[in-house]
């Protein structure tokens, strides 16, 4: 039965890249085609070649597995879009409920109303123009049909070198809603609380270095697992920012920086005390 | 007044006279800096403070000249921000047969815009604001007092104001009322569902979203909530499983304290006096609306167990701490470390804040780890235990006593190992200051120049 499918599959790869033509001319393949990307990428570059080609620079294109146009859009050719523009098909990969990307996401303003009104929402629609009373995954991180989704995200929180890029491609999205004031304010104190986070990372980081001169690596693990602690922490408060999320700034985040930080002091002054 | 009345009634009435008044100038004095509250002269806003506390921050821009009828606001926000413009189409205000447009909530005048504050809803929703201003008598913790809660918490006002913006996001329930009828919308329907509440209520401190959704009220809220109709009032009848609203709001009262025996389970109450008497009658009779009263008093006294037991272990934690401090063996201790939040290095008397009535909230930083610890066990596990047993998940019941033991054991062996390290310095005649640790490093500094 197993076997039967593949050779279907391949079958139907074969036909399609036979069939090339076909799948170029106007008329879009029958919905009842199990179609596979290579298929999808051939007729789309033609088609529409921008959101190929911004997806090919996304983070999505370059990650393994490469996360391709059927991991969200399925293989049938039917509703393609409204079923990708669903939470569902990014928090598939992203993570369960309770990972901080999606939770601080979920418990927002924001994710409280999609929850709530979602049914209620036309999916046919695109990214645009507050066709959504609230925003989805997509509508920020794929605003206009954008497909590279990196735009909107920062890869190093420790530099604030993407702080710029990432800052105007989201304020597009916000100003559908928002007020250019409040979009500015509210940017640049997420900014600023992110470099506070950052300070006590660096804080952490620069006596751990002062004690690595003294003490063995064996006696640093703990300090140094509290440090990749603190990592995450700062991600909340990144995340806790960007996705709206107060538990995240601050439960998840600062305060929980703070004790990481001390903990970090209070074994280091053990091993000086030990040592003395 | 007769001159010979005697001494012992006039000298304290020149007194009162004096201090009173004085008391009451130097509250308004210290009120009346750049930032809010009693430490107003501490701080300075962020500007995205305006959008959660307008009263106080709140400064229209003159980007846009002239006066604007609801129509013509409507016409240009279609274009600038469409999203608003949809919400508002969508809520009452634009369907009522005397429509409620934009200038009648935001002025009409674009260089005076205000943000709307609860007092701007009062002019319609009269009855609503009136039972929600009248929540304050109940003390904290409340809504109504939600905002002078975070103003005036010494961390608030210690720290980089950047920092603790995600105060004012949730403490702004107090100044706002779109925290639960969220903008433009103002849905009635969507404040009575309980995520409404959940973007605050969740986290260490109060996991009000778990518990309930853990409990049976809440299985069932999860298995059947979306066919129920939102448009009822909560009322008994209404709805088959009680919400977040249903037992804090019961039928659509707009305060959430008045109820509140245990207050939170941040401090220890006597569940009996005849004020909390009145309250548990409350609870019962709402408990009826669906269960037996007798039933309904035992789970309320089965809180009141897991309360006590709770508290015995929070305080031996405490006396444990206490122990040290009056040993000089925490470390560091206060005068080797940057200062509790707004305790000056200056002061005469340096001491380590330990238990609530010492201002045990505001220590979870500049503190040693033994005390951050008993922080963690007071509000966090201690936090979860008593959501647990509030809202029925025995779970997070089991789950808080379960780390308050761990903590307790937790610190019960830094305790000891702090003894030792005393001991033996003492013996030494030695002692190391860990000051260089302790008051130097990039965040530690930079927070000592910004608040």
């Amino acid at each position: 039965m197993h076997g039967c499918t593949i050779k279907k599959l391949v079958c139907i790869l074969f036909l399609c890249i036979v069939t090339e033509g076909v799948f170029s001319a106007e008329e879009p393949p029958s919905s009842t085609i199990v179609l596979e990307n290579p298929a999808c990428i051939e007729c789309h570059e033609k088609q529409n070649r921008v959101i190929v080609n911004e997806w090919r620079v996304s983070a999505h294109a370059i990650t393994n597995p490469v996360v391709n146009c059927v991991s969200c859009h399925g293989r049938l050719h039917k509703n393609l879009a409204s079923n990708a523009r669903q939470n569902e098909s990014c928090i598939s990969c992203h993570g369960s409920e309770k990972d901080p990307v999606i939770h601080s996401y979920s418990s927002s303003k924001h994710g409280i109303l999609m929850r709530l009104e979602e049914n209620s929402y036309n999916w046919s629609k695109s990214f645009r123009l507050a066709n959504y009373r609230s925003p989805g995954c997509g509508y920020c991180h794929m605003h206009q049909n954008n497909h590279n989704v990196s735009t909107t995200v920062r890869h190093d929180l420790m530099s604030d070198l993407e702080t710029e890029s990432v800052q105007d491609k989201t304020r597009a999205v916000c100003q559908d809603c928002h007020s250019p004031r409040y979009i500015t304010h509210l940017f640049s104190n997420n900014e600023a609380m992110l470099e506070v986070g950052r300070k006590k990372v660096r804080e952490a980081d620069h006596f751990i270095e002062q004690a690595a001169k003294e003490f063995s690596d064996n006696e640093l693990t703990y300090v140094k697992k509290q440090l990749k602690i603190m990592q995450q922490h700062l991600k909340n408060v990144y995340l806790g920012g960007g996705h709206q999320s107060p538990d995240y700034q601050w439960w998840h985040g600062q305060p929980a920086l703070d004790g990481d930080l001390l903990r970090i002091k209070d074994r280091l002054g053990e091993l000086h005390r030990t040592k003395q | 007044m007769n001159l010979k009345t005697p001494r012992y009634v006039w000298v304290p009435l020149i007194i009162a006279l004096v201090t009173i008044p004085a008391g009451f100038f130097y509250v308004n004095w210290s009120k009346s800096g750049d930032g809010a509250g009693l430490y107003s002269r501490d701080w300075s806003p962020e500007p995205v403070f305006a959008y959660w506390n307008p009263k106080d921050f709140y400064q229209s821009v003159d980007t846009v000249v002239g006066e604007f009828s609801g129509e013509q606001c409507l016409d240009c926000h279609r274009g600038v921000t469409p999203g608003i413009v949809n919400d508002w189409e969508k809520s009452r205000h634009s369907q009522a047969s005397k429509k409620v447009y934009c200038n009648d909530c935001h002025g009409s005048n674009h260089e005076q815009l205000h943000m709307p504050t609860p007092d701007v809803c009062s002019n319609c929703h009269a009855t609503q604001h009136k039972q929600f201003v009248d929540e304050k008598r109940f003390g904290f913790p409340s809504h109504a007092l939600a905002m002078e809660r975070a103003l005036d918490a010494k961390h608030f006002v210690d720290k980089p104001k950047a920092e603790v913006t995600a105060c004012l996001q949730c403490h702004s329930v107090a100044t706002k009322c779109d925290s639960c009828h969220t903008r433009h919308k103002f849905s009635a329907a969507e404040a009575r569902r309980p995520e409404a509440c959940i973007t605050c209520h969740s986290g260490p401190p109060h996991p009000d979203d778990e518990t309930y959704f853990n409990s049976k009220h809440g299985q069932i809220y999860l298995a059947e909530g979306k066919t129920w109709d939102w448009s009822k009032p909560l009322k008994k009848g209404n709805y088959p499983a009680p919400t977040c609203a249903y037992c804090h709001m019961d039928e659509g009262k707009h305060q959430v304290a008045n109820k509140s025996i245990w207050k939170f389970g941040i401090k220890q109450i006597n569940p009996l006096t005849s004020g909390n008497e009145v309250k548990r009658k409350q609870w019962i009779k709402l408990c009826t609306d669906c269960h037996d009263a007798d039933w309904s008093a035992v789970r309320l006294k089965e809180m009141d167990s897991e309360r006590k037991t709770a508290w015995n272990k929070l305080y031996e934690a405490e006396e444990i701490l206490k122990s040290l401090r009056s040993d000089n063996l925490l470390h560091p201790s206060a005068k080797h470390r940057p200062p509790y939040p707004m305790d000056s290095p200056d002061d005469l008397i340096q001491y380590e804040h330990i238990g609530f009535f010492e201002g045990q909230a505001s220590a979870f930083y500049n503190v040693s780890a033994i005390e951050r610890d008993y922080f963690e066990m007071w509000y966090f596990d201690n936090l979860s235990a008593y959501k647990g047993a509030a809202h029925g998940d025995r779970s997070f019941i089991k789950k808080g006593h379960d780390a308050m033991d761990k903590s307790l054991d937790k610190i019960k062996q830094k305790a000891e190992k702090l003894r030792v390290f005393g001991e033996k310095e003492k013996n030494n005649k030695q002692r190391k200051t860990p000051e260089e640790l302790w008051l130097n490093g990039e965040y530690t500094e930079y927070n000592r120049q910004h608040n």
